[in-house]
């Protein structure tokens, strides 16, 4: 394999709660890398800790209240992006590293023109004059698929829908031709049609500019359909991580298996439980207060004693490819025969 | 003076036929009292500017000292003073230097204000801490002592000094306002997005943040210019503010006020310019604030 373009290990992002209800361990003990050119995705609940590891990368974590643990290590193109300076550090954000919001209505500034909006970047890293910021403007919202570029590079984020909106997010992030886009369940709040669009965009710019996308969601369909490698994240920690395929043919995890039986389904009409959706028991502990041993144990039809009493680490999976290629933080790998059907 | 009226007029509808094709503008002038403040503001700007040509005297020149306060009449429009000095064109002189300190003194306390606001909310923590207290003790001291103090220990107050001095004491107000707006806007997504472009603190307050925020700022320096106003006619009227040959409103209330009983005019006209330019100022300052803010909150 070649050198990871992002390398995150043991990132622990923690935040003092006020009241005295003790500390959140919102992203407790995660590590991944990305490859150059390659769609990483990051599914998981809400309150899982997607969007806080998002965010640590690029280190836009207020604080107070949350800070980055020490021993945490985050590395971007061989550089620990955790002791950089603040001025090396903006050098980097929407230059390498670009992010898309989750929210295309509240992520554009209402009193700015698009034009305006997209320009910025290229303003403060290429030091471009207005004049050529404003072209470059008009070339990305022609190249995020928006008609009229010319005349919409002066209209207000009012006068656009939500998906025109989230291409010019996706315009302002991609000014500068990153290395490593970080897309925030950027479909979330778009409605179904509009989704498959962006994400299509999402790839075919990849395909042109061929940059690293991290793409956060909680929904299994979006990454089946874009990412290379998935990242499955519970309770602050990555409890499975494989290849797209591997992963949806063989989810070793009982949340990743949870995940997916969950997913609706047109060719297979659910026979189980009288034609119902299936859904995993109970939610997300508050991150003040994570179970001890398996984070998952309370919520699994699987679990035994030593998963209450001891917290598994990620272990190997086997299957194709090098050691490493599928990890699951699960005991069942020790004991398989205990994954039986549950009652 | 008629001429003055007309061209306020004029500018007041024109500004009306500018203003409404946006629904704030339509907004504003929904404000009944909107129109007519509007119409007063515009005159006396108007009056202030046209100084040399509205004005019949020298604001200096004492017409005829054997014969002073003459009252209202064709020749001397509101009268001459008890230093028989025409009025009017007092008045109108002095429309200049009040209005000219209400209008800088604010700019003063509104960039300071804005300033101290915007750090104070945007950084946060001991910056904030220590910002919000200079502030609280700013708004527990009574200021008009403090200024009284000021002026005495400097016996011949220069005007700019008077300028900084209103200016300087007046931006506590402001500068909560605008760091309750910057609490709420910095935690907006698109800061966030600001940031993740890569956006230092200065760029993402004066781009992201102050814009957001500039209809409360304009808001509340509307209404205060008519504060600052009424403090310079307070300490001109006691002798402190603007020193005596220059024509101020408050100093010309201060000059002719002991002959009330038999020179009204060369009292009541400077009050009620002070009082209906003050009106004004609340009456457009409402309108403004129904006009830009719709949460209606008191500034």
């Amino acid at each position: 394999m070649t050198e990871p373009l992002l390398r995150v290990r043991d990132l622990k992002t923690y935040f003092v709660t006020e009241h005295g209800s003790g500390t959140a361990r919102a992203v407790d003990g995660v590590s991944f890398d990305v490859q150059p050119g390659e769609t990483l995705g990051i599914v998981g609940e809400s309150g899982c800790g997607k969007t806080v590891t998002s965010l640590s990368i690029l280190r836009l974590i207020p604080e107070p209240p949350g800070h980055i643990r020490p021993g945490s290590f985050i590395e971007f193109e061989g550089r620990n992006l955790l002791t950089l300076e603040p001025r090396e550090l903006r050098a980097i954000r929407g230059n390498q590293i670009a992010m898309i919001f989750q929210e295309p209505m509240t992520s554009l500034n209402p009193v700015f023109t698009v034009g305006d909006q997209i320009a910025e970047a290229a303003i403060v890293h290429q030091r471009l004059s207005r004049r050529a910021a404003r072209t470059r403007a008009i070339e990305m919202l022609r190249l995020v698929g928006i008609p009229d570029p010319e005349e919409r590079v002066d209209h207000y984020p009012h006068q656009m829908s939500g998906g025109m909106r989230q291409r010019v997010m996706i315009g302002m992030a991609l000014v500068c031709h990153p290395k490593l886009l970080i897309a925030d369940e950027p479909t979330t709040a778009l409605d179904v049609t509009i989704q498959a669009q962006i994400l299509e965009l999402l790839d075919r710019l990849q395909a042109e500019l061929g940059m690293a996308v991290m793409l956060i969601t909680h929904d299994l369909g979006v990454v089946a359909g874009s990412a290379d490698r998935v990242v499955v994240m519970y309770a602050g920690q990555v409890v499975e991580q494989a290849p797209t395929a591997a992963l949806f043919a063989r989810p070793l995890h009982p949340y990743t298996e949870g995940l997916l039986a969950s997913v609706p389904r047109l060719d297979a009409p659910p026979a189980r439980e009288r034609g119902r959706l299936h859904g995993i028991p109970g939610q997300v502990p508050a991150a003040t207060a994570w179970p001890d041993g398996c984070r998952f144990h309370p919520r699994c039809p699987y679990a035994w004693d030593r998963c209450r009493a001891e917290a598994p680490p990620l272990l190997d999976a086997g299957g194709a490819g090098e050691p490493g290629t599928h990890t699951v933080r699960c005991w069942l790998l020790t004991d398989p025969r205990r994954r039986t059907p549950h009652p | 003076m008629l001429g003055a009226a007309v061209l306020a007029l004029a500018v007041l509808a024109a500004l009306r036929r500018r203003v409404r094709t946006t629904a704030p503008g339509r907004r504003f002038f929904r404000h009944p009292t909107a129109g007519p403040g509007l119409f007063v503001l515009a005159f006396f700007v108007t009056i202030a500017i046209a100084a040399p040509v509205v004005a019949p005297y020298p604001p200096y020149y004492q017409i005829d000292i054997a014969h002073p306060n003459r009252p209202p009449s064709a020749q001397f429009l509101l009268g001459t003073d008890p230093f028989s000095r025409d009025v009017w064109s007092r008045l109108v002189y002095g429309a200049r230097v009040s209005l000219g300190i209400g209008a800088v003194a604010m700019l003063v306390a509104a960039t300071v204000g804005t300033a101290v606001g915007a750090v104070a909310g945007y950084f946060r923590r001991w910056v904030d801490t220590m910002l919000m207290r200079l502030v609280d003790v700013g708004l527990a001291m009574p200021r008009i002592f403090v200024l009284l103090m000021a002026a005495a220990l400097w016996e011949h107050i220069a005007l700019w000094v008077l300028v900084l001095l209103i200016g300087l004491t007046g931006w506590f107000g402001t500068s909560r306002l605008v760091r309750a707006e910057v609490l709420s806007l910095r935690e907006r997504e698109f800061v966030a997005a600001a940031r993740a472009l890569g956006a230092g603190a200065g760029r993402v307050i004066f781009r992201h943040v102050l814009p957001n925020a500039a209809a409360p700022i304009i808001v509340s320096g509307a209404l205060g210019i008519g504060h600052m106003m009424l403090l310079e006619a307070g300490l001109s009227f006691l002798g402190l503010g603007v020193p005596s040959p220059t024509p101020s409103w408050g100093n010309m209330i201060a000059d002719g006020w002991h002959k009330m009983a038999v020179a009204w005019w060369s009292s009541t006209f400077p009050g009620l310019a002070i009082s209906l330019v003050v009106m004004a100022l609340n009456a457009v300052g409402d309108a403004l604030r129904d006009a830009l803010d719709p949460r209606k909150e008191a500034a």
